[in-house]
């Protein structure tokens, strides 16, 4: 498996440095899913998670970093969600979770 | 004498009625159950002071017989206007103004069907535990005590995947008191909170919550629970993220207590086509400072949770506002 | 006779290039088929489904026998316009033998032929039955004009909003008819003749106009009518009128075998152009119904796609429930094109995807019988201790696959258009299926059965849906219930339904328990829950909102439980019902005999 040590990467500052950040693709991503904005971090998608039963992967944590600008490595996360469709399923706030999932694929692509 | 009819004879009710009565104007209370008291009935004790439900309800009562205040009960309302409710058997009852207070209905934890409730031993609504608490017989399904708890927040409530997008306020509090009531009876057992945000709204909650935390060791994990499913030893195992570490968590407790929300009633939309009612289905008061116990249809006032979640204090004194309303209207 | 005259100038031209630009398209479409393709249409070419489709040809381009399914005005109109056409060419050059011999004849002659044959003799029958054919394309033109305006009258809610070229055909088109009566009604009113129509119209003319404008209005009206001929020929390849030509060798190239796949390639071409844009997928489409969303149905996705300007909002806006695929009167397979557009869009191979499936397996128990539950039923307990239930009573050993857990079947996934993803966790499950060494796969979840059935190698293991299995059980005596009194309903899940075409299952199991009340629309017709996985586009408000539409129509039957056979309809269901929803497992359940 890539050891990706998505948010604990140690060549990094430890801060989320909102100044430094662009966010650029997150008002873009924001933008178009106004709904993510909604989140109220409860966890539930990422506790019914097929793909966070298996590995290592938290959906509102690479969503949450992603809404602060901190865009490196959320690619290859969200690469590992298999699109089962559970968490929207559960989101208490009705976000199109799937939705998010592909959109930050299509955003942060080419990173 | 004027005479207004209240529908509803919970704690609401009751108090506008009592108000009415002092102010010279003639009540009738229309119940649809057997006794007065509504959901205050099956109540244990009134946070934060654990004041026992019992004690308010039947200080209340006491006073409703003294009053001689006139009480329909087993009577259902089909509908109301300004001046007559008509019952479900047809009858039209005429008066000069209507108080409806017929409260709230408790969200069916049935519905959340990934928690299991009606399907698993072991798990129960919050209700289910001031039941419990009143027979003084909190027990697993089997009699057995438990050793591990927890307290699940917000079903039923900010919640819309089952169309509910409303706090209803009171079940956090609710939690911290049955965590602590649970840990007096239980002092070996490990109790947990599952919680999004703990809304300490009211006077003493906050300072009980800390109690909670400091004096009872009650646990708060801050993550909203999944999933629950039976082990073969008849526990609960739940599925939560602990979303302040960041990682999926697993437990097995002896007992899920789901803290099930207020909703609005189903007949709130039939009852009168020309009042409105807010998205979350509870009435809408014509505002909510200077008129907040009257409906948008003269001669049609709201007393209690009718208009959206509330507290037993917060509705004894709405009930005091709007039998002042009603009186204010019928002196014109 | 020269059968020249300086009007067929654009006739000549539009046909000329008209049958270039068709023949191009099919030479490339076909030398561009995959191998395995070419060699279906070898070896079908002297069979039976030559023939066959032959007949279909017949049956559909001609006289449009789906459309009149879906309302018998509209298949008329579209027949008359077909069929009709068809018989003025074929009865016209009938004509020209009847008059001339077999001797070589141009095309404008066959076409034109009114003007050039003032000289000879008069038929009388070829002037009634060209004039009565005429009447019949001319009644289909009316009633085109009366759908633009009052659609409903053709059964239709909503008619396509078409584009410029296809405004300027249409026009063409509507044109081109009336053009004739008069271009034909002219000649006879100088040169006498003509049947009930034109010459009634020729007769009037030659008394009401006098001889010069007559003679203007001739010359006039012979070269409309060829410009008409010629603008909608030139237009015809690139608007929908394309479909004449299309719908043709389709309908061949179908009855060889040939189906588009997950991934594009040239079959689709036959496929997307043969869309006439009839509009007849907008009325079933729910989206459409009840959401007023109306960019994205098959029609406009198709035509996007063929003008190569298709967004994903439009290519993601869709259930994928197949209700409109069952109405095409064209048979095109909407769902499958839909898919490969997605899979164009956003198909990304990337090898280290799902590196982690490696040597997982959270499965539990043993036996020749797998379960699979699927990850929306590990929401649904109640269908899972159903399930158990069952089993238990049956005394079958079963095999667990994924009740800890398991790996997403990938249906999901490749809905969504990440194709090669979802085939790793295809593998990974077969894998794992293999390993456990299982003869039969039940799941209750339709999504899943369909994959399972449609993209996994599983030779060897039957796969069943939840319903099939339980009536197996009940129809061999090893599952016994007691039938009660309750009234059941019961909503078809579209990959169930639609999708895998199980309709009996699920209702002879409800008919054994209790009584079935069958919704307005249902089996072909059903409505879809609106949560369906297909959908990345909707929110969820307006999943709620088609929930209520659903829930209204269950509930409308009056029956007392509302029942169906996925959990991810039993959810969304419940989201709009004041009754209760169940899933056919837990009623069944519930009727256990001990």
């Amino acid at each position: 498996m890539a050891a990706i040590n998505f948010g604990y990467s140690i060549s990094k500052p430890r801060a989320i440095d909102v100044d430094r950040n662009n966010l650029r693709k997150s008002d873009e991503i924001l933008r178009e899913m106004p709904e993510l904005q909604t989140c109220i971090g409860c966890g539930s998608c990422t506790a019914v998670c097929t793909a966070g039963n298996l590995t290592e992967f938290n959906f509102r944590k690479v969503h949450t970093l992603v809404r602060r600008g901190e865009y490196q490595g959320a690619y290859e996360e969200m690469n590992k969600c298999m699109l089962c469709g559970k968490c929207r399923l559960v989101c208490p706030r009705g976000i199109n979770t799937r939705a998010v999932v592909m959109l930050i694929k299509h955003k942060l692509g080419d990173l | 004498m004027k005479k207004t009819i209240i529908i509803g004879g919970g704690a609401a009710g009751m108090q506008t009625a009592l108000r009415l009565a002092e102010r010279g104007i003639e009540p009738l209370i229309v119940e649809k159950e057997a006794d007065l008291g509504g959901k205050l009935r099956g109540w244990h004790a009134l946070f934060p002071s654990f004041t026992p439900a019992e004690e308010v309800l039947a200080e209340l009562r006491r006073r409703i017989e003294e009053k001689k205040i006139a009480v329909r009960t087993h009577t259902e309302v089909q509908s109301i206007t300004p001046r007559s409710v008509t019952l479900a058997d047809g009858t039209t009852l005429p008066c000069d103004a209507v108080v409806l207070a017929s409260g709230f209905t408790l969200f069916d934890a049935a519905i959340k069907e990934e928690y299991g409730y009606g399907l698993y031993d072991n798990v129960f609504t919050s209700v289910d535990i001031e039941r419990m608490l009143n027979e003084k017989r909190v027990t697993r399904a089997d009699g057995s005590a438990p050793r591990r708890i927890a307290l699940l927040h917000c079903v039923g409530s900010r919640d819309e995947k089952v169309c509910q997008q409303h706090c209803s306020r009171v079940c956090c509090i609710t939690g911290v008191k049955q965590a602590m009531e649970l840990k007096q009876l239980f002092p070996e057992a490990d109790i947990f909170n599952f919680y999004m945000d703990i809304r300490m709204f009211g006077p003493g909650y906050e300072e009980m919550y800390r109690e909670a935390q400091q004096k009872c060791n009650v646990h708060f994990v801050r993550g909203r629970i999944s999933e629950a499913a039976p082990t073969i030893d008849g526990r609960v195992q739940i599925k939560a993220e602990d979303t302040l570490t960041g990682r999926p968590l697993r437990m097995s407790v002896d007992m899920l207590i789901l803290l099930v929300g207020m909703r609005a009633n189903d007949d709130n939309a039939t009852l009168n086509s020309d009042l409105s009612r807010a998205p979350s289905g509870f009435m809408a008061p014509r505002d909510h400072f200077l008129h907040h116990v009257e409906s948008n249809v003269e001669g049609i006032f709201y007393a209690g949770t009718v208009t959206s979640p509330k507290n037993i204090g917060e509705t004894l004194d709405e009930a005091a506002a709007a039998a002042d309303a009603v009186a204010e209207y019928l002196k014109n | 006779m020269t059968f020249y005259a300086p009007f067929c100038l654009p006739f000549i031209l539009g046909a000329l290039s008209m049958f270039a630009i068709v023949a191009g398209k099919w030479a490339v479409w076909l030398y561009r088929l995959p191998r395995a393709d070419k060699m279906a249409i070898l070896r079908g070419l002297p069979s039976r489904a030559t023939l066959d489709a032959a007949g279909e040809t017949i049956c559909e381009s001609l006289l449009h026998r789906r459309i009149f399914r879906v309302d018998p005005l509209l298949g008329y109109m579209h027949m008359s316009l077909a069929f009709g056409w068809f018989l003025l060419i074929a009865v016209g050059w009938i004509e020209t033998v009847a008059y001339l011999g077999f001797r070589y004849v141009p095309l404008q002659g066959h076409v034109f032929f009114k003007y050039f044959a003032t000289g000879l003799a008069h038929k009388p029958f070829f002037d009634f039955v060209m004039d009565l054919l005429l009447l019949f394309v001319l009644s289909g033109v009316a009633l085109a004009w009366v759908k633009r305006l009052r659609s409903k009258a053709m059964g239709m809610r909503r008619t396509t909003k078409h584009v410029l070229g296809d405004r300027i055909a249409l026009s063409a088109l509507w044109l081109i008819f009336p053009a004739r009566l008069v271009a034909e009604s002219a000649t006879c009113a100088l040169y006498g003749g003509g049947g009930f129509l034109t010459g009634t119209l020729g007769g009037w003319m030659h008394d009401h106009l006098g001889v010069m404008a007559s003679i203007n209005l001739e010359a006039a009206a012979w070269w409309v009518y060829s410009s008409c001929l010629g603008l909608f020929f030139v237009a015809m390849p690139f608007s929908r009128y394309m479909h004449i030509f299309t719908e043709i060798p389709l309908i061949f190239l179908r009855r060889y075998r040939l189906r588009s796949g997950e991934k594009k390639k040239s079959y689709d071409r036959f496929q997307v152009e043969a869309c006439s844009r009839c509009g007849i997928c907008i009325d079933p489409c729910q989206l459409q119904n009840v959401l007023e969303i109306d960019n994205v149905q098959s029609v406009y996705f198709l035509r996007d796609r063929r003008y190569k300007m298709l967004r994903p909002e439009v290519a993601d806006n869709c259930l994928m429930c197949g209700r409109c695929a069952a109405k095409c009167p064209v048979g095109i397979d909407l769902n499958t094109l839909r898919l490969n557009s997605r899979d164009t869009l956003r198909n990304l191979p990337d090898k280290r995807r799902y590196a982690y499936l490696k040597e997982i397996d959270r499965s539990q128990g043993a036996g020749r019988v797998g379960y699979f539950a699927g990850c929306m039923t590990l929401l649904t307990p109640r269908i899972l201790t159903a399930m158990e239930q069952i089993f238990t009573a049956a005394r079958e050993e079963v095999w667990w696959a994924d009740r800890d857990g398991g790996v997403c079947c990938g249906r999901p996934l490749k809905l969504s258009g990440e194709t090669d993803a979802a085939r790793k966790m295809m593998r990974y499950n077969t894998d794992l299926f293999r390993k456990h060494n299982i003869a039969t796969l039940v799941t209750s979840c339709p999504i899943c059965l369909k994959v399972f059935r449609e993209d996994y190698a599983l030779e060897g293991i039957e796969v069943l849906h939840h319903s099939e299995y339980i009536l197996r059980l009940m129809q061999s005596g090893r599952l016994r219930t007691d039938r009660g009194d309750t009234s059941y309903t019961y909503h078809d899940p579209c990959e169930l339904g639609r999708g895998s075409g199980s309709y009996e299952q699920p209702r002879a199991v409800i008919e054994a328990i209790g009584r079935l009340l069958e919704p307005a629309d249902t089996r072909e017709n059903a409505l879809c829950c609106g949560s369906s996985v297909a959908n990345t586009a909707i929110s969820d408000r307006q999943q709620v909102a088609l929930a209520r539409n659903v829930a209204a129509e269950l509930e409308a039957t009056g029956a007392e439980t509302i029942v169906t056979a996925c959990p991810l309809c039993k959810k969304a269901i419940a989201r709009g019902a004041a009754k209760e929803v169940h899933d056919l497992a837990e009623i069944v359940a519930a009727r256990i005999r001990r």
